[in-house]
C-alpha cells in the first residue's frame, strides 16, 4: 500500500493550488492508494473553512483520504478551539502546524497549548520543519523533548539546507527523540533518508510528497530508487503512516 | 551520453571515495562526472591530490575541479595553476559558505580572473545561505564578464527564481540542476536562458544521480534540449579550457 502522508488541498495564499479532483487523478496515475490531506493557507487567512473543505473531501472519499487540521498558533484560544473542532467534529487524524507560512517559531510558547491538547487527544502533530529561522531541527527537537508522549512528524526530513549544514543536527534530533518521524519530501540528500531508515529506524520515515509544493512523481521516485530493502520500503510507503495516523 | 557536472570525492570529512560515485554513475548510466572535494585547498591538506588521484584512477570517467580557498592569496593561485597545468583539472569550485569569502570580494575576484586565463569555469555553491545567494554570485559575474560562472544548485530551495533572473541578466552565467527538488524549475530555466546554459548535475554521491537524472526527464524538455543539458553544454564549456593560461 502506498500512502502519501502529506498532500495539500486548496488554493494557497502563496500561489500553489490543488483541487480534490487533481489530487485523485494524480493518485490514480501514480498508483497511490491513500493520501493525508493538509489544508493550504487561503487568501483570506481563515483556516476554519479550509478544515471543513478537507473534512468534506475525506468524507466523500473515506477509503482513500485522511485529513489534518491546520491552525495558526497566533490565534491563541481560537486556534485551540479550531483544533478541538477538527478532532471532535471533523474527524482530523492529526494537527498540522506550518511555522514557515504562519510565521512563528516551532517551539514558541504559543505552540505549547496546541501540542499539549493534541497529545491529550492522542493525535500526532505534523510540522513544516527544516526552515532555519522558524523550524530548525534544534527547535523541533526542543519541542519534542518537552512532549515525549506526543508523536511528531517533521516535514522535509527535518532539514532542507542545500549546503548540508542541518544534516548533523537533524540526525541527532531523530536519534534523541523516538517520538519524531520524518517525511521524505524535499529532503536534502537521499543518503540522509537511507541512513535514517537503516541506522536509526525504518519505522521513522514516511513517504510524503507535499504536493503541489513538490512534484508528487519526483517525490515517489525518491523513495522508489532509495538504496533500501523491499521490506524497509514497504514501511516507508505506507505502514509507518498508518501506524502514526490511524493510531 | 550523460555527464554529471557536480559530484564529490572526499576522505577528509564526509567519506566518499571515488568508488562510491563510480558505483552510482554505473547505476544511473552516467558516462562521466566532474568531481571535487568537500573541503578547500590548502586548508584541507592533500585535498587536491586526492581529487587528482581519483581522476588518475578513473581517467575515462572522472574530471577534476579544484576546490580552493581564495583567502589564501598567492598560495591559492599557485595551487590552482598546478591543478590545471599538472593535474589536468578543468575548473575551479568555490564554496563561500565554507571559506567566508564573498563571491565578489577582492580575493575571490582575483582567483576567478586567474581561472578565466585558462577559460576554466568557476562553479559556485549557490543556494539559500548568505554568501551564496544568486544575487551575490551575480556580482562576481558582473565584475568578471570574461569568466564562466556556474550557479551550482541554481539557488537551492528558495532562490531558484533569482538564479534564473541572474542567468537572464548575465550571459556568462550557467545554471546547474543539482539537488533542488523542482523539475519545473529546470523547465523554466531552459525556456528562459536556453539549454546551452543549463547543466545536468547531481551533487552526488549524497544526492542520488539516478534521481537527479529522473528530475531532468520530468522537466519534459525537447530532445535536443535534454541532450544539451545532459552533456553537450558542459562539453562545450570544458572543451574551451586550456592548460597553459594563455589568455591575457
Amino acid at each position: 500500500m502506498i500512502i502519501d502522508a502529506h498532500v495539500y488541498l486548496g488554493s494557497s495564499l502563496f500561489g500553489y493550488a490543488q483541487s480534490l479532483e487533481e489530487i485523485l487523478t494524480s493518485m490514480d496515475r501514480l498508483g497511490i492508494d491513500k493520501a493525508i490531506l493538509a489544508p493550504v493557507k487561503p487568501r483570506d487567512y481563515h483556516f476554519a473553512p479550509m478544515n471543513e473543505l478537507v473534512a468534506a473531501a475525506v468524507k466523500s472519499n473515506a477509503d482513500r483520504l485522511m485529513g489534518l487540521c491546520r491552525v495558526d498558533p497566533w490565534q491563541a484560544e481560537g486556534a485551540v478551539a479550531e483544533m478541538r473542532k477538527g478532532f471532535d467534529e471533523l474527524g482530523a487524524c492529526g494537527l498540522y502546524l506550518d511555522p514557515w507560512e504562519e510565521g512563528f517559531q516551532a517551539n514558541d510558547d504559543i505552540v505549547l497549548p496546541l501540542v499539549e491538547q493534541a497529545g491529550q487527544y492522542g493525535k500526532p502533530v505534523a510540522i513544516n520543519a527544516g526552515h532555519a529561522r522558524v523550524s530548525h531541527p534544534t527547535q523541533i527537537w526542543d519541542l519534542a523533548r518537552r512532549f515525549p508522549d506526543v508523536q511528531f512528524v517533521a516535514c522535509n526530513g527535518g532539514q532542507i539546507n542545500i549546503c548540508g549544514l542541518l544534516l548533523f543536527e537533524a540526525r541527532r534530533m531523530i536519534e534523541d527523540c523516538p517520538n519524531i518521524a520524518i517525511q521524505t519530501a524535499g529532503t536534502y540528500r537521499e543518503d540522509f533518508l537511507e541512513e535514517i531508515a537503516s541506522e536509526v529506524g525504518e519505522e521513522r520515515v514516511l513517504f510524503a510528497s507535499r504536493s503541489p509544493v513538490y512534484d508528487q512523481e519526483f517525490e515517489m521516485t525518491r523513495v522508489r530508487l532509495a538504496h533500501l530493502s523491499d521490506s524497509q520500503k514497504d514501511k516507508l510507503w505506507g505502514s509507518n503512516a498508518l501506524a502514526i495516523f490511524e493510531a | 551520453m550523460i555527464i554529471d557536472s557536480h559530484t564529490h570525492v572526499d576522505k577528509f570529512g564526509w567519506y566518499d571515495p571515488p568508488e562510491t560515485i563510480i558505483r552510482l554513475m554505473d547505476e544511473a548510466g552516467i558516462d562521466k562526472s566532474v568531481i571535487m572535494t568537500y573541503g578547500d585547498a590548502p586548508d584541507v591538506e592533500g585535498s587536491l591530490e586526492y581529487t587528482a588521484e581519483a581522476v588518475e584512477k578513473y581517467p575515462d570517467r572522472l574530471i577534476g575541479y579544484a576546490r580552493i580557498n581564495p583567502r589564501r592569496g598567492d598560495e591559492a593561485h599557485r595551487l590552482f595553476e598546478k591543478a590545471i597545468e599538472e593535474y589536468g583539472f578543468k575548473g575551479l569550485k568555490l564554496h563561500p559558505v565554507g571559506t567566508l569569502c564573498h563571491p565578489a570580494g577582492p580575493e575571490t575576484i582575483e582567483i576567478i580572473r586567474l581561472a578565466s586565463r585558462y577559460n576554466a569555469p568557476v562553479l559556485f555553491h549557490c543556494g539559500d545561505e548568505e554568501l551564496s545567494l544568486p544575487l551575490q554570485v551575480a556580482q562576481a559575474a558582473e565584475e568578471c564578464p570574461e569568466a564562466t560562472i556556474i550557479l551550482g544548485h541554481m539557488g537551492g530551495y528558495f532562490h531558484w527564481k533569482d538564479a534564473i533572473r541572474v542567468a537572464e541578466a548575465y550571459p556568462n552565467t550557467v545554471l546547474d540542476t543539482s539537488a533542488l527538488p523542482y523539475p519545473q524549475a529546470i523547465a523554466q530555466a531552459v525556456e528562459r536562458v536556453g539549454s546551452a546554459r543549463v547543466l545536468y548535475a547531481s551533487d552526488g554521491p549524497g544526492c542520488d544521480p539516478r534521481l537527479e537524472v529522473h528530475k531532468v526527464r520530468l522537466a519534459n524538455l525537447a530532445p535536443e534540449d535534454e541532450e544539451a543539458v545532459f552533456h553537450r553544454s558542459i562539453e562545450a564549456i570544458l572543451d574551451r579550457v586550456t592548460t597553459h593560461g594563455d589568455r591575457p
